[in-house]
């Protein structure tokens, strides 16, 4: 940059003493810069972002959708993200909800519970979204509830600690996906039958692990058996041979709760210790998510696994199910996304596809207009009955009115030939038996 | 001009802070811009915690990583409290101020011993022993998933209550204890107290000489400044309605340091502005781009190249510029307790 000499605002003893205000120096130049470009971006993009507050009765709806994009649970959350991208197309497609465009936008969680309630924040406050599609991080979910329930805002969870519709879920909390109580209760009794009376359990240390085992204890015991101490394991552990090494060597079968690359860690260095020739390997959905069992080299064959959606479409085989994976763009066996190495983590994210179409029943059903309606759209919500169609693949379901929870088909299915072979059906009117009410939400003031 | 007008631009500058600050929570949502609340709120709470830095590194020159161990036990005696004992808000930031306080004065009666990079490390340690603890601890601490709460009483007298669920509640609640904070502050410094902070960060052997008792002057310090982390912790937990071990690790810590160094070191108001610019920045830019750190960093290493002295360092130099004879060399305002160049520079002081 050349800088042309003003007589008027520049003397020597300015040039000696370097004052940047008698000449626009490179530095003075780029101080200015700076701050005027930061000046002009904040009015830019906020401008841009808050004018969605602005939001008419008869303009679109905004959805938002609370999603953890980066960090740990990042593997999930590019699913989650497509799955209620696709859905809200297809809805927009259809023509709208209730005749209003849908305008979806989405905030990453970062998988850390501190931002995704800053973020829940935005969503609501800044982009004016009237309802939330959330989180599968259970801290994020948790931390998430009573943010969403001051600002009067319907929010879905789909991370599986009962505790989002339970002890600390309120009148805004739902979850259209199975929780700890409901995989425990689907899950533990066939387990306990088949494989063994013997439990240990191991598990992250964190709200999703420890509700595992709290509730897969309850039913164990119940039944007669034993469950052994739980083996907790820090969320950034990596070599998990000296938490193996704790699993009393009575187990008859060993229970294993765990995500992304701890997965991947347990199933590898389990086998290489040969834990699957002594004991019986039982899991859920959440440790094989978006990891194909092919990309473990046989490390998870054999593992029972209950899974909430079967990964195989030739389980639950109808168009619905064909056309949702179509949607998003999914093979019928693996899961994996055409043309890439990625796995759906197919069973928690048809919840954020159905959770967009459950909004679009309940708030047809009430007559939503804007938020002083939402009223109409809890009371629709809360014992809901969604019938198996496309806005629904996962099959038939009902969101309780008490408790706000999801009643599914369950499956539980076991690792052979790297492919996840579907053993049983647990049915929606089987898991509601097992799982009574325990917490009426539906009581609570709006 | 002269000094006398230098000195009343500033408190021209102060007055019209103070004035926007109170005209926040009803200007904004008035311009549709509501959610900008939470984000002067947010700015004004983690501000506290780049202000414990500068009181350690701009006024005694002491480098802590570990300020968010104090930020940690603030947020969790608030938290806590609210949680165990149905406290309302203030005895919430009382018990999270205490909290931290003892902290500071266990952890500062070791630490204030070393200066330099060993005083910079031992911070960090601390920090980590506790992060670690927090996190084993799950019962206590909720661990990693941490501990939420509801929104807790501001005020609750005579069937009239109020809680942090209410906007207006919540703001001037939080602007108040934030104010009085920078207010203590401002009376320190510029105390026989916050002149003996300047006599050990420009020389400690000169300092001792003349009878400053460096250790004790030290300490004080850093249970000041843990006291001020505490605050900011305890005040966050609140806005949050949350709680969570994972505030108690380093890299908090050097994220208070970079808003202080941003904001101008040894100044009162500089983190103000240095928290502010960074997470005004880190709003905007997050939402268009998830890799926004890089962003920040970037912007971050800007200001320190063209402005090393801090935002408060240009404001200083345009102030002396405005204000200094035309033909003098234009310097700014002299502070008894600024900090040195070489004090700028070098940890510790010397």
């Amino acid at each position: 940059m050349t800088t042309e000499r003003r007589p008027d605002r520049a003397t020597s003893a300015d040039v000696a003493t370097g004052s940047d205000a008698a000449h626009p120096s490179r530095r003075s130049f780029l101080q200015t810069a700076l701050a005027g470009g930061a000046l002009a971006g904040t009015a830019y993009v906020a401008l841009g972002r808050d004018m969605s507050a602005f939001a008419q009765a008869g303009g679109p709806i905004v959805i938002g959708q609370h999603c953890e994009l980066t960090g740990g649970f990042a593997s999930w959350g590019y699913w989650h993200n497509k799955c209620g991208a696709a859905a809200v197309k297809l809805i927009n497609e259809m023509g709208g909800i209730a005749g209003r465009k849908v305008e979806l936008v989405t905030e990453d969680t970062e998988s850390n519970p501190a931002t995704g309630t800053r973020k829940l924040r935005s969503l609501i406050q800044r982009n004016g979204a009237s309802f939330v599609v959330g989180s599968v991080h259970s801290g994020v979910m948790l931390a998430a509830i009573p943010v969403a329930t001051e600002l009067k805002t319907v929010y879905f969870s789909s991370g599986e600690a009962t505790e989002a519709t339970g002890e600390k879920g309120t009148r805004y909390s739902f979850r259209t996906g199975t929780d700890t109580y409901g995989l425990a209760a689907a899950g533990a009794p066939w387990a306990f039958k088949n494989l063994g009376k013997r439990w240990t359990i191991i598990s992250p240390d964190y709200a999703w692990g420890h509700s595992h085992y709290k509730e897969h204890k309850a039913v164990v015991e119940k039944l007669g058996g034993h469950v052994n101490d739980p083996i907790f394991v820090p969320l950034d552990a990596k070599d998990l041979v000296p938490y193996l090494t704790k699993i009393p060597q009575d187990t008859e079968v060993l229970f294993s709760v765990f995500f992304g690359a701890l997965s991947v860690a347990f199933y590898t260095q389990a086998k290489s210790m040969g834990l699957e020739k002594t004991m019986r390997m039982y899991s859920v959905s959440g440790t094989i998510e978006a990891i194909a069992p092919a990309d473990l080299k046989g490390a998870a064959e054999g593992v029972y696994i209950v899974e909430n959606f079967p990964r195989m479409a030739k389980y639950k085989d109808d168009g619905f199910h064909r056309d949702y994976l179509k949607a998003i763009g999914t093979d019928d066996v693996h899961g994996r996304e055409t043309g890439s190495e990625r796995v759906n983590a197919k069973s928690h994210s048809w919840q954020n596809w159905e959770n967009m179409f459950a909004l679009k029943q309940a708030i047809e059903a009430s007559g939503w207009k804007t938020k002083k309606d939402d009223k109409g759209v809890i009371e629709a919500l809360e014992g809901m009955q969604m019938a198996n169609a496309l806005g629904h693949p996962q099959g038939a379901k009902t969101l309780r009115k008490e408790d706000h929870s999801g009643i599914i088909d369950c499956y539980i299915s076991r690792v052979e030939n790297d492919e996840l072979q579907v053993k049983t059906k647990v049915a929606k009117e089987d898991l509601a038996a097992m799982m009574p009410v325990r917490f009426d939400l539906s009581k609570q003031a709006v | 001009m002269s000094g006398g007008a230098a000195a009343w631009i500033g408190r021209g500058g102060l007055a019209l802070l103070g004035a926007a600050l109170l005209a926040v929570p009803f200007v904004l949502p008035e311009l549709g811009y509501g959610f900008w609340v939470n984000i002067v709120t947010e700015i004004l709470i983690w501000s506290l915690l780049a202000a414990s830095v500068n009181l350690l590194f701009g006024y005694v020159g002491l480098l802590s990583f570990g300020q968010a161990l104090f930020f940690g036990f603030g947020m969790y005696g608030a938290t806590l409290a609210v949680i165990h004992w149905e406290a309302g808000f203030w005895t919430g930031l009382l018990a999270g101020t205490l909290a931290a306080t003892a902290m500071a004065a266990v952890a500062g009666a070791l630490a204030v011993r070393l200066t330099w990079h060993y005083f910079a490390i031992i911070t960090v340690v601390f920090s980590l022993i506790f992060y670690f603890a927090a996190m084993s601890n799950k019962t206590l601490t909720g661990g990693d998933d941490g501990l939420s709460f509801s929104a807790p009483a501001v005020f609750d007298m005579a069937g009239v209550t109020v809680t942090l669920a209410d906007p207006l509640a919540q703001y001037f609640s939080v602007l108040g204890v934030v104010a009085a904070c920078y207010a203590i502050m401002g009376v320190v410094v510029r105390s026989p107290l916050g002149l003996a902070f300047a006599a050990v960060r420009e020389n400690d052997r000169r300092a001792r000489l003349i009878g400053i008792d460096v250790y004790r002057t030290r300490l004080v310090a850093f249970v000041l400044a843990g006291a001020l982390a505490g605050v900011s912790g305890a005040l966050f937990a609140f806005f949050g309605r949350y709680a969570s071990a994972s505030y108690m690790v380093y890299h908090v810590s050097g994220e208070a340091v970079v808003w202080a160094i941003v904001g101008g070191i040894g100044t009162l108001l500089g983190p103000l502005f240095g928290t502010a610019l960074l997470i005004v920045f880190r709003e905007l830019v997050s939402t268009v781009w998830e890799n926004y750190l890089f962003a920040v960093g970037g912007l971050t290493v800007l200001v320190v190249m063209f402005a090393p002295l801090g935002l408060a360092g240009l404001w200083r130099g345009a102030l002396g510029r405005l204000t200094a004879p035309r033909a003098a060399p234009a310097e700014a305002p002299a502070d008894p307790v600024a900090p040195s160049a070489d004090a700028r520079a070098v940890p510790g002081g010397r």
